[in-house]
């Protein structure tokens, strides 16, 4: 069998008294879009939260490319080629398209001043790549934008750094029809690169549209993982509300 | 690179209405931006009318130079207000520390250290309370208004303890060089042999201000470090997400604060040539005031140093000219009461956007 690009192994995570996860294990390959499922609650922020460094699991392992890894921080996530574009959409609403892109590992010069010029040049070539136009200035505060261009620009962050593993939790929920048709396209484009990609989404419909995989998650744990192709909406319906696999 | 290619383009499919919506959200924004610099420049240029027609010693050069005087001390710790306040953050601290920096650079003079190492002292007393107000505040996780507010009254009671709360006098000409002194400061022995000051130079703490108005401008608009301090204030869960060290930029700006403090207190003291306990007191209130009047938002994320430095000169002004105009100190604690509550109320509406 193929490495996995992704292994999460026995992850377990307890924040106080609730167990968030309870020994979860996932996989994910290159070219390969995961969809993951589940009430609110089951844990699907939580996992993906951990390996993409917000969180600490109290007890698992992580193996990119079948190699242990440790992921403590945003940093180091990023520095094993993972990026994440989060639910809640996380710019810093006061800076600029070229800040938010560049934030955290903005590009100096050589006496250690902000590389503007080289950043907005950039940032506004990645985002001509998305074909996201009408963003009326790469300089104006990302305040001052749509739902979609603050999505684009959180995923330009993440194909301007060539991540390998990119995490989307709900990337469409605060997102009209037309700009969830903008990500969808982004997402297959994406995945034909060879990205692998973790896809959290309550829309069935999406998800069976870009995943090529479903992991559903209830209570913490995971209760089924099957191919996109060998099951219905229906079946992973009753998965995600009775926990038990499809009879 | 990635090539991606998508057919819908999202600026296709919006309606009128939305971009014109999105049209209007720009335009808002720049304009309140320019609004609230240009109020404040306004409101300095009435405040310098008004009390030059009430007044008829308010617009000249001694006058000038003294208002020059007064609105450095403000400048500096507005200056370091504005990277706090920028994080989202507030130093209550700061009008104690300085007391206790300078009567530390004072005693230490005192007791026979040269007095470069004496202020330095000072200073770096200064930083140490702003370095406790970060660890309390990243650390500990106390909110930052209770932070400093425990280091306002630490600060101040240590100052009094260690002085006996008397002033500390007798520290010698030179001590006073720094408040007092000035750069090309030309004077001539006149034939009445009295010195006649030919051209007043510029004053240290003047030179000081600009320096550190300059540098800080710069920190804040140029440099890795600054766009962190506007990124923590205006998200700081994206900040930390992304990568940013949150915790060791809030650190550092009230680390910048205690400094700016303790250099404020060593230049106060300095001028008056004598450590007083009791010096500095709702010194934080000019200046997180002169922030907010130059547009620094409470709320975090927003703010400039030259929008600071116009309403430290607002503030400073407005002082002065009640002064000059002989309205007494109860009459102008009201009124400076009233203009902090009226920017802070702008500040509010500002955004509720
Ligand atoms: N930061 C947190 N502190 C305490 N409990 C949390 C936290 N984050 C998540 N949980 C709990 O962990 C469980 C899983 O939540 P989450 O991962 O957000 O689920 P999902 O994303 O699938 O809706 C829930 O019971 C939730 O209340
Ligand atoms: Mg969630």
């Amino acid at each position: 069998m193929r490495t996995p690009l992704i292994e999460m192994r026995n992850i377990h995570k307890q924040f106080g008294g609730v167990v968030a996860l309870d020994d979860v294990s996932v996989t994910l390959h290159r070219g390969e879009v995961v969809g993951l499922l589940g009430h609110n609650g089951a844990g699907k922020s939580t996992l993906i939260k951990i390996l993409s460094g917000a969180y600490e699991a109290d007890g698992g392992e992580i193996l990119v490319d079948g190699a242990p890894v440790t992921i403590r921080s945003p940093r180091d996530a990023r520095a094993n080629g993972i990026e994440t574009i989060y639910q809640t959409l996380a710019l810093a609403d006061n800076l600029d398209a070229v800040a938010n892109v560049f934030l955290g590992r903005e590009i100096v010069t050589s006496l250690g001043r902000l590389n503007d010029a080289a950043m907005e040049h950039a940032t506004s070539d990645v985002l001509a790549k998305l074909k996201v136009v009408d963003l009326k200035s790469v300089r104006a505060p990302v305040s001052s934008l749509s739902g979609g261009q603050r999505q684009s620009i959180a995923i330009a962050r993440a194909i301007h750094f060539q991540a390998q593993i990119l995490i989307m939790d709900e990337p469409c929920a605060a997102l009209g029809p037309q700009e969830t048709a903008m990500v969808a396209n982004v997402i297959q484009e994406l995945k034909r690169q060879g990205l692998g990609i973790f896809l959290i989404s309550h829309d069935l419909h999406d998800v069976f549209a870009l995943a090529d995989r479903l992991t559903v998650m209830k209570g913490g744990r995971v209760v089924g993982d099957c191919h996109t192709a060998d099951v219905t909406q229906d079946d992973v319906l009753a998965m995600i509300i009775t926990g038990r696999p499809p009879a | 690179m990635t090539d991606l290619s998508s057919p819908k383009a999202p600026a296709d499919h919006l309606s009128a209405q939305e971009l014109a919506d999105h049209k209007a959200r720009v335009m808002n924004d720049k304009k309140k931006d320019l609004i609230q610099k240009f109020a404040a420049l306004a409101s300095l240029l009435l405040l310098i009318v008004v009390f030059s027609a009430t007044s008829d010693a308010f617009f000249s050069v001694s006058n000038g130079m003294t208002i020059g005087l007064q609105v450095t001390s403000i400048a500096y710790l507005g200056i370091a207000a504005t990277c706090v306040i920028i994080t989202g953050g507030i130093d209550l601290s700061v009008g104690s520390v300085l007391a206790l920096s300078g009567v530390v650079a004072a005693l230490a003079v005192k007791a026979g250290v040269p007095i470069p190492l004496g202020m330095l002292a000072g200073i770096l007393v200064g930083g140490f309370c702003g370095f406790l107000n970060g660890v309390c505040v990243t650390q500990l996780k106390l909110p930052p208004f209770i932070a400093t507010l425990g280091m306002m009254l630490v600060a101040r009671g240590v100052a009094l303890q260690i002085t006996g709360a008397r002033a500390v006098s007798g520290l010698g000409e030179a001590f006073g060089e720094l408040g007092n002194g000035a750069l090309f400061r030309v004077v001539r022995i006149g034939s009445d042999g009295f010195p006649d000051v030919i051209f007043p130079g510029i004053p240290y703490p003047v030179i000081i201000m600009v320096v550190l108005a300059l540098g800080v401008s710069i920190m804040l608009s140029r440099t890795t470090l600054g766009r962190h301090i506007y990124a923590v204030g205006s998200n700081t869960e994206a900040a930390r997400l992304s990568g940013v060290n949150v915790n060791r930029v809030t650190l550092f700006t009230y680390v910048l604060s205690g400094t700016c403090a303790g250099l404020t207190g060593c230049v106060l003291m300095s001028r008056l040539v004598t450590a007083q306990p009791n010096e500095g007191v709702m010194y934080e209130l000019d200046a997180i005031a002169s922030a907010v009047i130059g547009g620094t938002s409470l709320i975090g994320g927003v703010g400039s140093i030259s929008g600071t430095v116009i309403g430290a000169f607002v503030i400073g002004i407005l002082r002065n000219g009640l002064n000059m105009n002989g309205v007494s100190a109860f009459t102008q604690q009201i009124i400076i009461g009233l203009v902090i509550l009226l920017t802070v109320w702008i500040d509010q509406l500002r955004n509720r956007r």
